[in-house]
């Protein structure tokens, strides 16, 4: 599956995206009303393991099909760096990835 | 979330095909990760993607009781774990041979595997592991014991925190939990074991070690015993290999695996 280009990929909507699937995840913990800005750390803010990192990674190859490639993007991480991440950082990642593809 | 029932065990699996051609079938590689604190995340984030990328088929999956697989509250014997891989790799409908790379305890699940399944086993990669061996049993009921009683403390809890950071301090918390609301603990020091000898596994085997870590010590007892092995021993390093000496090991590995492939291997 791979994302309309017709309409042009802001942030806000990948953001809203991105939340939402995030929202999926925290609920199976329980966690049903949480904010989430650019600025929401995935450990230090939702306490999400790492584990839960690859159920999301996931998700964004489902959304977004090969354009976004998660694993390539956090390659360079350690696995620190990896949870310490910004959900911004993801943002911006799917937003240039996404343009990208879009240009051809 | 990519769930499969494997047995009588919900799994969770991540599989990554080759990202590029391959000649013939594309090898197929076991990822099988460690005790208490592990899950397949420290292969999704280490060496899946590049194996993916080099041509093989990867297969990465959370042990029973770890990451996002089912928990029963018993059933931890090694060769428990043995029997999930094997209905894991029938759930997959892989039957031909297969590598099985494994990280510490993965690693002894490996070598099991090996021993009561050859046919289902190319070859074992094993990091920083032992075989199930009956000397295995009593390190590993010392281990979990010291485990028990030290992760279900909050004091030491908090000095993980302050010396290796919060998400290894939680990781830790939820492993003094794992031992708390599980058999774990009573179950795998009473595990089937294989002969000292190691004349059950009959595949060829590749051993990393860190040098600092006790477990390099087996490196002559492996050469001697093992009819076909190479050991790769990495200098000033402990037993995080797989985190810390990420791009060593995934060179070492699939240098290993184009060797023993029939296909060829980017």
């Amino acid at each position: 599956m791979s994302v309309e280009t017709t309409a042009p990929v802001t942030e806000a909507a990948v953001l809203n995206e991105i939340a939402g699937m995030l929202r999926v995840l925290l609920d199976e913990y329980g966690l049903d009303d949480v904010e989430i800005t650019r600025d929401t750390k995935f450990h230090e803010d939702l306490e999400l393991e790492s584990i839960d990192l690859v159920s999301l990674s996931a998700d964004l190859k489902e959304r977004y099909g090969n354009e976004v490639n998660f694993a390539e993007f956090i390659a360079g991480f350690d696995l620190e760096e990896i949870i310490a991440m910004t959900v911004g950082q993801l943002v911006d990642h799917v937003v240039v990835s996404l343009r990208a593809a879009a240009r051809g | 979330m990519t769930k499969i029932l494997a047995g009588d065990l919900d799994t969770h699996v991540q599989r990554l095909p080759p990202t590029i051609p391959v000649d013939g079938e594309a090898p197929v590689v076991v990822f099988i990760h460690g005790l208490l604190t592990d899950s397949l995340a420290s292969y999704y984030f280490t060496l899946g993607p590049a194996f993916a990328a080099a041509g093989v088929d990867v297969v990465m999956y959370d042990l029973r009781g770890h990451g996002k697989s089912d928990r029963p509250a018993t059933g931890y014997h090694l060769e428990r774990f043995v029997a999930d891989l094997v209905a894991l790799l029938d759930a997959l409908e892989i039957t031909r041979p297969v590598h099985l790379v494994g990280n510490s305890f993965g690693g002894s699940i490996a070598f099991g595997l090996a021993a009561a399944h050859p046919e289902r086993v190319a070859t074992v990669i094993a990091i920083e592991a032992e075989p199930p061996v009956q000397a295995w049993t009593v390190r590993m009921a010392e281990g979990l014991d010291l485990a028990k009683s030290q992760l279900t403390q909050d004091a030491v809890i908090d000095w993980i925190a302050v010396n290796n950071g919060k998400h290894t301090a939680r990781l830790s918390r939820a492993a003094g939990r794992l031992l708390q609301v599980t058999s774990m603990l009573e179950d795998i020091p009473v595990s089937d074991t294989i002969a000292d000898d190691l004349s059950a596994i009959r595949c060829p085997v590749l051993a990393i070690f860190g040098a600092d870590s006790g477990l390099s010590r087996q490196v002559p007892y492996f050469e001697s015993y093992l009819s076909s092995c190479r050991t790769v021993v990495l200098p000033d390093q402990g037993h995080s290999v797989l985190i810390e000496r990420t791009d060593e090991t995934r060179d070492a590995i699939l240098g290993w695996v184009r060797d023993h492939a029939l296909g060829r291997v980017g």
